[in-house]
């Protein structure tokens, strides 16, 4: 029988021997045991949102044929008004390829658009994340914008063999350049406050002194297209206050996020065409 | 090793559980975490050499599926499994409230650490802890609400594989 002073310290003894087994262990090990663990609990996530999704579909079932035809008409007159926003697009779109080739400017870059369900919200104080369900599956690569009817939703971190995990703009981690709409000059956002019941939000920086924002008056952020994946113009949120930052050079302020960015089911990934 | 796996696979029936709620619980922006819990029953029960191995596991689960380092919960998922073990003999182990006392103060230790190692990353830390506290908060009330079905859960599944007696046999 072992001495009693040593089979109290086993425990902390065999912490000692996993903490040095973890720090030799190769990486090649360890990016295998963490892609086992993230396949292993896929399959979960998954099911558990088709479950949702039929949940959803049984509970659209009661509804009456009145509700039902009333939806119908009410879809008819919104197709009908996008049909017409789509003929303007296209006329448009020749227009601006028209001057891009006129004027020898370089092309936009041009986005596939996939839409995916959400299968899984993470919403901790230390981080924001989603994870949707296409993956490599469907040609998502890493780092392709993320956008909703709201604006942008965030960026893919991470992609699996069928998910992918979206990193909001809400996240503390998230850098984006964007501007006021209507202005030229960058400004640099990051997310990273979320308090309770409450809306996301998210700071910008480099803020120009000729730029006012309140809560009376906000102004729309916009992407502004500038060193990142994201297309110009995409909204990121409303700037709430601005006010001189330590230095006195520039401003800094906070951003309302969108408050469905936390409850969103389905989202759009836009997949680059040409990826460079 | 069975007695290992079979806790293992409780502890993933618990994050599934907890993802699934914290899924639901994103529009009001409040986030559970039972990391307590995780290592509770597998500290003060099971040999040390299976405790391990079910923790270990839990904690790379844990790892797989967030954005931090990886490692970072396996390692401090082992530390508290170290020092629950190391104090089990002193804890009335069979009463189902030391149990929920010890998972409350393992997840109170872990979540305090875990933040201090993460909060740094945002752009305002000090603005994050209200947000942090509420989710501690609820954190504790739904530990100390699921925690004695959840030893009851893991008593009966080592029953169920034969790796432990019936007590009540």
């Amino acid at each position: 029988m072992p001495p009693k002073r040593f089979d109290q310290a086993r425990p902390f003894l065999t912490l000692i021997v996993i903490v040095i087994a973890w720090l030799v262990v190769p990486v090649v090990v360890k990016t295998f045991t963490r892609a086992s663990f993230i396949e292993l609990q896929a399959p979960i996530t998954v099911a558990a949102s088709y479950a949702r999704d039929l949940q959803e579909y049984w509970t659209l079932r009661l509804h009456s044929n009145s509700e039902l035809i009333e939806a119908g008409r009410d879809l008819a007159r919104l197709t009908a008004t996008y049909e017409y926003s789509v003929q303007q697009n296209a006329t448009l779109q020749a227009e601006v390829a028209r001057l891009e080739e006129l004027l020898k400017l370089p092309a936009y870059a041009n986005y596939r658009p996939e839409y995916a369900r959400v299968v899984r919200r993470d919403f901790s104080g230390w981080w924001q994340q989603l994870t949707i369900r296409k993956g490599r599956n469907y040609g998502i690569p890493v780092g392709a914008p993320v956008i909703f009817s709201g604006g942008v939703v965030g960026r893919v971190s991470e992609v699996r063999a069928y998910t992918a995990v979206v990193e909001l703009i809400s996240n503390p981690g998230v850098r984006l350049a964007s501007v006021i709409e209507g202005e030229t000059q960058p400004i640099s956002f990051q997310g990273g406050i979320n308090a309770t019941f409450d809306a996301p939000r998210g700071v910008i920086e480099f803020v120009p002194l000729s730029v006012f924002a309140s809560a009376a008056m906000p102004k729309r952020l916009v992407t502004s297209g500038l060193g990142g994946v994201f297309p110009p113009g995409l909204s990121l949120g409303t700037v709430t206050k601005v006010e001189p930052s330590a230095d006195g050079l520039f401003k800094s302020g906070e951003v309302q996020l969108d408050p469905r960015l936390s409850t969103l089911t389905e989202v759009t990934v836009l997949v680059p065409l040409n990826p460079e | 090793m069975r007695r290992a796996l079979i806790t293992f696979l409780t502890l993933f029936v618990l994050w599934v559980i907890v993802a699934q709620s914290n899924h639901a619980l994103a529009g009001s922006h409040v986030y559970l975490f039972l990391g307590g819990l995780m290592i509770t029953y597998a500290a003060l029960h099971l040999p040390l050499r299976d405790g391990v191995i079910a923790v270990l596991l839990a904690g790379l689960l844990s790892d797989a599926t967030t954005p931090v380092p990886f490692g970072l919960h396996t390692l401090l998922f082992a530390g508290a499994f170290a020092i629950v073990a190391n104090v089990r003999d002193h804890v009335p182990r069979e009463e189902t409230v030391a149990r929920v006392i010890v998972a409350l103060l393992a997840n109170l230790a872990l979540f305090l650490v875990f933040s201090f190692a993460l909060i740094g990353r945002g752009p305002a830390p000090g603005q994050v802890w209200p947000r942090l506290i509420v989710d501690l908060l609820c954190s504790q009330v739904a530990l100390a609400l699921v925690a004695p079905w959840f030893f009851a859960l893991q008593g009966r599944a080592l029953v169920l594989a034969r790796v432990e007696r019936d007590p009540l046999t």
